[in-house]
């Protein structure tokens, strides 16, 4: 008898989804979907709004990461109409985004990952959650909650606020830090990067607990798609960066994304399926996020941060299809983030008053910005008309750049779960939390 | 005991939650209060297990979102059914916020825009997936189109102290006094009760203990004190008065607000307005300790009518907005002579960016952000909601900032000038029955 597995929804994350396997009467798996069951038509509704409000309406696409839906769409308007931003705003935005990646990669690990391997796979699923995790291990919770707020406190400060952000402007930044806030945030840089550190040995803990799940479960050879500046990791600015399943590099300016992304639509997902063009589907599906960013870049763009790249490439490889490693990378990134937030911070031109040019003139014509969200590659491409009033708009949004290849994973997953029988052999720690 | 209480997400974004999990340390006090008995964007449970709940068993559910599938449809009512408060959470529950924009297009345009024109569709793809997902509403709608809602937290995101505070609240964390007596037995008014005198006094049923200030200068009780465990005999008299409000004035209904506001003890936050039969549900729902469920049954009454009333006459002209919170001069040395795009100039952080040319929703908006985003040199759009329904809100807004601004434009010309009016003056409620006409 065929036999169905729902999953519904798929908790811990932000979004709305749900996972379906099916087996045939030999315990066969026949199907796995990803089922994302929401999306709310922002491709179209963004038509005739003045373009520089896009960045204010934006951000609501994605409420743990929208700064990048502030920063993302503001390049591509900028881009469309020509306009060059003082250095000052460039690195105020760089901070910006950097602060965010340093709260949400902080939350996904503590708060939305962390339940798993310290509970283990088996835990109790009332219990399996940041809040037990809170009760339990209130040092360590403690840690992250105030390595949290410091992120979204940073965000609050140059953004206006954390939640859905304000400050960017077609032109540069409407306001740079006051410095007796910047110095504020300069005392408790110390401090974040001992505790970024300490996350670090949590993770290669986790990491050595759960090593034979690291290297044996879910690794499946994708393409990969990231951001890189002249080859180097960066999360504000850059080019596309495609990466083979065998390690081949292939850039692109973000104007040629066309040449590079593909969308496909299933019949069974409101979030599309993206794959690499020249690769054709489904052969050419590729993952994003933390691991692909650090499949994609020579070397990250700081030097704990690259210390802990080369760590993590001596045990598993340049080019690496540990899914579960993805944790890993997330905390590679962390680091980094915490780095050039302490430079940044000292940078004299994060409270240089010289945020916003003045010469911005809508203009007929098209731009395209990227930035690495926390969760991908984010991509707008908006038209604008001479008054800029917008067109048209296309929208490649971080999370959907990895459904196809989360459902290819959960599809080798599957297989090894129910065909192979692979769990049942494994090594797994006893849990931290019991 | 911890109180039973469910989060539902619907199409949104995440935002609210961020917003109640940005309160970080904030939230240890809080947290052992709780028995979340369903939030998929933190805890494991499935939606199997909230199904198989007994209805009216969870005290207080938070709905994040607006509805824009028959799931989300589902989900409103499956909730409704499931707690017995129900907490629209942020501006997409409220109001519909900026996805509501959508509503301007059909359906079918919606779907061919995304799943089939789209630039980057390369394989000869296309058309609306079918297989195992919900499908679409015609129109995002607000949660109150579907199920009554108990309270409504507006904002986007809400203020994370906002959040905490209510959630504080509902549970009965903030306690009243709750005297024995009455005000009235100690009121210094001896003759000519102000009751008598057609003024709404809420004497009959506040705690006594105050320094009576109101009264000695003639003033009726506010309620400031909170309820008293008994009520004065008087209370008859003021249940009739709250039961003809017909034509009750608008500052009058300002009143009225202040007066729950400090008689519930609400904590300061507009944005969180109490609905309809909150303090019955809670009576018969809420863990027994709940101050909210201890109320005499005049009190509860009475209290209980004016949220009613409110609910169904919603107007907040003369309740704080958003200028109430900017410190920023109107009446500046700058005039608004001609409108200006976001993008133009760079304003100063002094005058009020209205008179230097640039549209704020600030004067038709709800306060209770605190004007955060006016700190970083940018207009208000908007996100809690306007002050007063049922109008052309682009017409209100020029109306107002004609009356109460340097602006040296005639209406029309305003008006004209602005080229995309509804993502201008309706980009967070166009989906509300409640907003424009």
């Amino acid at each position: 008898m065929v036999k169905v597995i729902e999953v519904e929804p798929v908790t811990r994350l932000e979004g709305h989804g749900g996972l379906r396997v099916v087996l045939d009467d030999d315990g066969k798996v026949q199907d796995v979907q990803f089922n994302i069951t929401s999306t709310r038509f922002f491709e179209k509704f963004l038509e005739g709004r003045y373009c520089e409000h896009i960045p204010r309406i934006t951000p609501r696409i994605c409420g743990i990461c929208p700064i990048p839906h502030h920063l993302t769409p503001t390049k591509a308007v900028e881009d469309a109409w020509g306009v060059k931003i003082p250095p000052a705003a460039y690195k105020l935005r760089q901070l910006l985004q950097n602060a965010k990646q340093y709260s949400s990669h902080t939350l996904h690990f503590y708060a939305l990952a962390a339940p798993d391997f310290l509970l283990g796979p088996f835990a109790d699923p009332a219990l399996r959650n940041v809040v037990h995790v809170i009760n339990k291990m209130p040092d360590v919770g403690k840690m992250a909650l105030k390595m949290m707020d410091f992120g979204q406190k940073l965000c609050a400060a140059i953004g206006g606020k954390s939640v859905h952000p304000i400050s960017a402007i077609v032109g540069g930044m409407k306001k740079p830090l006051d410095e007796d806030v910047r110095d504020k945030f300069l005392k408790q840089i110390e401090d974040q990067v001992e505790w970024a550190k300490k996350t670090v040995d949590i993770g290669l803990k986790v990491v050595e607990d759960y090593w034979d799940v690291v290297a044996n479960v879910g690794v499946v050879p994708t393409y990969y798609v990231g951001m890189t500046k002249n080859g180097i990791h960066d999360i504000y600015d850059g080019d596309i960066r495609i990466v083979s399943p065998d390690g081949e590099k292939f850039d692109y300016p973000p104007q040629k994304y066309l040449d590079a992304l593909g969308e496909h639509i299933p019949e069974h997902s409101y979030a599309t399926h993206m794959y690499y063009k020249p690769a054709g589907y489904p052969e050419g599906i590729y993952r994003a996020n933390t691991l692909a960013m650090t499949n994609c870049a020579d070397k990250m763009a700081t030097p704990l941060a690259d210390e802990a790249l080369q760590a993590m490439r001596a045990k598993i490889g340049n080019i690496s299809h540990h899914t579960f490693a993805y944790h890993w990378a997330r905390l590679i990134e962390l680091v980094e983030s915490i780095e050039v937030i302490a430079t940044l911070l000292q940078d004299d031109d994060v409270v240089n008053t010289d945020c916003k040019t003045l010469d911005v003139q809508p203009r007929e014509g098209d731009g395209v910005g990227i930035t690495e969200a926390p969760r991908g590659l984010l991509l707008y491409h908006i038209w604008s008309d001479a008054e800029g009033i917008c067109k048209k708009a296309n929208l490649l949004v971080a999370t959907n750049h990895n459904i196809a290849g989360i459902e290819k994973t959960l599809m080798h997953v599957a297989k090894q779960v129910f065909e192979d029988k692979a769990l049942e052999g494994l090594k797994l720690p006893d849990p931290w939390i019991k | 005991m911890a109180v039973k209480v469910a989060f539902m997400q619907l199409s949104d974004c995440w935002g609210c939650h961020q917003s109640l999990l940005n309160n970080h340390l904030g939230l240890l006090p809080v947290l052992p209060a709780l028995e979340i008995v369903y939030w998929p964007a933190v805890v494991d449970f499935k939606h199997d297990s909230l199904k198989a709940r007994e209805n009216g068993s969870v005290l207080v559910g938070f709905i994040e979102g607006s509805i824009r599938t028959n799931e989300d449809y589902e989900n409103v009512k499956l909730m409704r059914d499931k707690c017995a408060l129900i907490i629209a959470f942020g501006s997409c529950s409220c109001y519909g916020n900026v996805h509501g924009l959508a509503n301007q297009w059909n359906k079918d345009d919606l779907v061919r825009r995304k799943f089939s024109e789209v630039e980057s569709i390369a394989d000869g793809s296309g058309g609306e997936p079918t297989e195992h997902t919900p499908g679409f509403r015609d129109k995002i709608v607000p949660v109150d189109e579907v199920v009554n809602v108990d309270a409504y937290i507006a904002g986007c995101p809400p203020k994370p102290e906002g959040i905490v505070s209510a959630i504080a609240f509902l549970l009965g964390q903030k306690p009243f006094p709750m005297n024995d007596l009455a005000f009235c037995n100690d009121c210094s008014i001896k003759d000519n009760c102000l009751l008598d005198t057609g003024k709404l006094c809420f004497g009959p049923i506040t705690s006594i203990g105050c320094s009576l200030k109101c009264t000695s200068n003639g003033n009726p009780c506010v309620g400031c004190f909170g309820p008293a465990k008994t009520v004065d005999s008087r209370a008859e008299k003021l249940i009739g008065m709250t039961k003809s409000l017909a034509s009750i004035s608008s500052g009058d209904k300002k009143n009225l607000y202040e007066f729950l506001t400090l008689f519930l003890n609400i904590p300061l936050m507009a944005g969180f307005d109490l609905a309809g039969d909150i303090l019955k549900q809670v009576k018969k729902y809420g863990s027994p300790s709940t101050p909210l469920a201890n109320l005499p049954p005049t009190t509860e009454e009475i209290a209980g009518g004016l949220m009613a009333f409110l609910r169904d006459n919603p107007d907040f002209t003369e309740i704080s907005n958003v200028c109430d919170t900017c410190p920023r001069i109107i009446g500046s040395k700058s005039t608004m002579t001609r409108v200006k795009r976001d993008y133009e100039g760079l304003p100063n952080m002094e005058d009020c960016l209205i008179e230097q040319g640039y549209i704020c929703m600030g004067p038709v908006t709800k306060a209770g952000c605190g004007g955060l985003c006016i700190t970083v040199n940018t207009p208000c759009s908007g996100c809690y909601g306007q002050t007063k329904w049922g109008v052309n809100q682009a017409e209100r807004f020029a109306d107002t900032v004609l009356k109460q601004f340097n602006v040296s434009l005639s209406k029309d010309d305003l008006l004209a000038q602005v080229k995309d009016p509804i993502g201008t003056f309706e980009k967070f409620t166009l989906a509300s029955r409640k907003g424009g006409v």
